[in-house]
């Protein structure tokens, strides 16, 4: 009797794993139709293949435990944005550390002459810390258009605004990197 | 309908205003170059401009290894349900590699196709022209044969060898019977 009982269980618990199977099936289709991108953009905002890692598991995890498993409306933006998060997150912890260590942080696995190296290391790591500390609407389009290479009508559909104002939104980021890259400079 | 083609038309005066704006606004504009040449203090902000969009280039050409997406995708499939871990779709994520965008795909092929059009449009074109050509020819030709047949031989003789409608040899009387 015990043993037919268990025997059902297990049938069920079977049954069960095979419709949540069915249903989460979706974050498969995410993964293939987005990972690419996604992975360019967070490649090109952390520039360390560990750190890439780690914001894409975060990011799909997010996902599977959205709402319960609900799928969101639209994927695509919850992808992007869920990454962009992530990933400004870690930049800033990286930053308060290179701050607390006062070095900077070796970024990439590329070399180059030490001179030049260093100079456009510190230049990109200069504009990935100007990045992080810009306002969320202003880092969603330039990270969007910049780094993820999207079209302004896509990022209007991702942050639901209209192309026109992802346009002004990146036109304005970019006049607050160059004050803050300057003043950084000068420090 | 007529409502597709209004927005087809704003979409139009939007992109034609946009590129217009950027010619003479943009910072290739002549007037601009002009001004931040002798303006020490444009010349500073557009230094600054340009350094924004250097260390953006900067960020976008640094490659990454080529089986980064395979490794992500492996560690973010590995902590889904174990339901989803098992299926053939996972397993198939686990060894996808990055492939480049369509777009960057056709435009080698791009350069190809439109060479291979261009010969063929080349040769139609040399062959309608060539056929062409060849019927002028042998037109005009007959007709300079006939004159100087006409003029030296007769116009008689010249009707007979040379005959005005040569596809029609039998002319057809009203009542319908042919004659030699």
């Amino acid at each position: 009797m015990f043993g037919k009982a268990l025997s059902y269980d297990s049938q069920w618990d079977f049954a069960n794993s095979q419709s949540v199977a069915e249903n989460q099936r979706w974050i498969l289709s995410a993964m293939q139709n987005h990972g690419q991108g996604l992975i360019t953009m967070l490649w090109r905002l952390l520039a360390n293949e560990q750190d890439v890692c780690d914001a894409y598991q975060n990011t799909f995890l997010q996902l599977a435990h959205h709402e319960g498993g609900k799928k969101p409306q639209n994927v695509k933006a919850y992808i992007y944005r869920t990454a962009n998060n992530v990933a400004i997150s870690m930049l800033r912890r990286r930053i308060i550390e290179r701050k607390n260590l006062n070095k900077p942080i070796a970024a990439g696995d590329t070399f180059n002459s030490p001179a030049e190296e260093f100079d456009s290391k510190d230049l990109q790591e200069n504009l990935r810390s100007c990045i992080a500390q810009l306002p969320e609407h202003l880092r969603n389009v330039i990270t969007m258009r910049d780094l993820a290479e999207l079209s302004y009508e896509q990022i209007g559909r991702i942050l639901g605004i209209s192309a026109g104002t992802a346009r002004v939104y990146r036109c304005k980021a970019v006049r607050l990197l160059t004050v803050w890259m300057c003043k950084e400079e000068k420090l | 309908m007529i409502h597709t083609k209004v927005n087809n038309k704003c979409r139009q005066i939007r992109a034609w205003l946009y590129n217009a704006t950027n010619r003479y606004f943009g910072p290739e504009a002549h007037w601009l170059q002009k001004h931040i040449m002798n303006c020490p203090r444009c010349q500073r902000r557009f230094a600054s401009y340009g350094r924004v969009n250097l260390a953006l280039s900067l960020l976008k050409s640094q490659p990454h290894q080529n089986d980064l997406l395979i490794r992500s995708n492996t560690q973010a499939i590995d902590v889904l349900k174990h339901s989803l871990r098992n299926i053939p779709k996972a397993q198939k994520l686990r060894t996808i590699v990055p492939e480049p965008m369509l777009a960057v795909r056709w435009k080698k092929c791009a350069y190809t196709a439109v060479s291979m059009t261009a010969c063929i449009m080349v040769v139609i074109l040399m062959k309608i022209g060539i056929f062409t050509s060849m019927d002028k020819f042998q037109t005009k030709s007959q007709k300079i044969i006939r004159q100087y047949y006409a003029s030296n031989v007769g116009q008689d003789l010249a009707d007979e060898l040379f005959p005005e409608n040569p596809e029609k040899p039998h002319a057809k009387n009203p009542d319908g019977t042919l004659t030699a």
